[in-house]
């Protein structure tokens, strides 16, 4: 496969033009960090409280936001000029993963920092995080190629706004109804679960199964991703 | 050697067949002009020779490889394409978004400066996109096709939206980007453009090419074998070619009564209305 570190650098730079000049999207970065300030709390409950605000963050910012700048292209037919150039599907992918991959990094950093979260064990943390930034990037690509304009994608979102982010909060009520019960296979509800663990010390083993499933939902979504441009490539 | 080769390329769409068995040779370095009314099947046919699209049935293949590997890098650098759904990035000025296109392509800085001075918008360089009017965007859009100096490019109704002043300066951009190598691939409406740009064309109609030859060919074919002779009283009289015309004639002559004798050629929007019968809109 054909991947130009030149290539996705040019992609970088002009999107991270475009976001820093469109104040409707670029607005998004603020609510994961009034959020943080918000729920900030030290009680018994701080790991739900901190996971609900990432899941809010990872919904709100990373797929609200590549949702839009995928769908943008496609509106604007940018998408198709850009698949027409030696850029190829990992070049185009990748560059314009790489800005909402790097703004929310930055941003769930700074709002982890004003939360005040404690944890046993940073990497594991991190590396939640960074497989959940991918996994929502992924949502927000399949969301961006799936819809015909900005407002449609910018629609398409909500669903994913509120199962995943709300999914978790559902789980109270797994006794009455089983079939709740599948809502524990949620990334979210895993990212919800690793913070618990990772809040009251727990054993690396405990810590390894959320991280599996989120990263099976990522290597999944993605593919599914990566077919859906592939698609977009030709005319049918 | 040819550039493009076409081997009875059918595409149906459902239940419409946009093109039915097409096939031509464009060689290198020739400038080949597609005329057709919309929907006669061109974009159809620039979306397969640029493998956006598959073709049902039949064979196309583009600077030497099918026209289905045009996806690959490789292939991508080779040519450039200007359609009518080409975007540009809005919040951008005219010169980010060369320089992403340069990057893109991996060419030096200076590639913009040159390409800016091909389509003449130097001056307009710090303009955003969102503020230019549509020939300057379709300039800009010309400008992102061509910064690489491609050895094929397709263009489709490259100048409908620019006044004469700038259709003059890309028609002679475009010469000079063919003398230097290119092989240019023009669908149009204006007949004039295909007139004084293209070697050959190609009439399409109804997904059918009807006629293909160099205009002046096309205009010999379908000449109708008369002469005007324009007489200084003010008369028009249509002659056929014949002996007993050139001695009517000559007795017109040694009388000084002839102005003007022009023979009676049609125009290629005429040769398209006697192919197809229909207007070229």
């Amino acid at each position: 496969m054909n991947v130009s570190v030149k290539r996705i650098q040019a992609i970088l730079i002009k999107d991270y033009k475009e976001f820093s000049r469109n104040y409707a999207i670029s607005v998004m970065i603020v609510f994961p960090l009034l959020f943080a300030l918000l729920y900030r709390s030290e009680g018994s409950d701080q790991a739900v409280m901190y996971a609900f605000v990432m899941n809010f963050s990872l919904a709100m910012l990373t797929s609200f936001v590549q949702a839009c700048l995928i769908a943008e292209e496609k509106e604007r037919n940018t998408l198709r000029s850009l698949m027409m150039t030696p850029a190829s599907m990992l070049d185009v992918l990748i560059g314009k993963s790489s800005l909402v991959f790097i703004i929310s990094a930055a941003v769930l950093a700074i709002s982890t920092y004003l939360f005040g979260f404690d944890t046993s064990n940073i990497l594991v943390l991190i590396a939640g995080l960074a497989l959940s930034i991918l996994l929502y990037t992924a949502i927000g690509t399949i969301c961006g190629l799936y819809s015909k304009s900005l407002i449609e994608a910018s629609l398409a979102v909500f669903p994913v706004l509120i199962i995943f982010t709300m999914g978790p909060f559902a789980l109270v009520f797994e006794e009455d109804y089983p079939i709740v019960k599948v809502l524990n296979y949620l990334p979210s509800s895993q990212l919800s679960e690793l913070m618990v663990a990772l809040e009251t010390g727990a054993a690396t083993s405990e810590l390894t199964s959320p991280l599996v499933i989120i990263a099976i939902w990522t290597v999944a979504l993605t593919v599914i991703s990566f077919v859906l441009y592939k698609k977009r490539l030709k005319d049918y | 050697m040819n550039t493009i080769s076409v081997k009875n390329i059918q595409k149906t769409f459902a239940d419409n067949q946009a093109l039915k068995d097409v096939s031509f040779e464009i060689p290198k370095g020739e400038i080949f002009g597609f005329l057709g009314p919309s929907g006669s099947g061109k974009t159809t046919l620039l979306k397969i020779l640029t493998a956006q699209l598959d073709p049902t049935s039949g064979s196309a293949s583009v600077l030497d490889k099918p026209a289905k590997m045009m996806q690959k890098t490789e292939q991508k650098k080779r040519f450039g394409i200007l359609t009518d759904n080409s975007g540009l990035y809005e919040r951008l000025t005219i010169e980010e978004n060369l320089d992403m296109f340069r990057r893109l392509y991996e060419l030096p800085k200076y590639s913009i400066e040159k390409v800016l001075d091909f389509v003449n918008l130097n001056a307009d360089r710090k303009k955003r996109i969102s503020v230019l009017s549509k020939g300057m965007r379709q300039r800009v859009t010309l400008a992102c096709a061509i910064i690489h100096e491609p050895e094929m490019l397709f263009l489709d109704e490259p100048t409908s939206a620019l006044d004469p002043v700038n259709t003059a300066h890309i028609h002679k951009g475009l010469r000079y980007l063919n003398e230097k190598g290119t092989t240019i691939f023009l669908t149009t409406h204006d007949m004039t453009e295909a007139e004084t740009l293209c070697e050959r064309v190609a009439i399409l109609h109804k997904g059918e090419i009807r006629a293909i030859g160099a205009p002046a060919e096309l205009k010999k074919t379908h000449r109708d074998g008369t002469m005007t002779v324009e007489l200084t009283s003010g008369e028009k009289e249509r002659l056929s070619m014949d002996g007993d015309s050139a001695a009517q004639v000559a007795n017109w002559m040694s009388q000084g009564q002839i102005e003007r004798i022009y023979t009676n050629e049609l125009s290629l929007g005429d040769i398209f209305i006697k192919l197809t019968g229909s207007e070229l809109v």
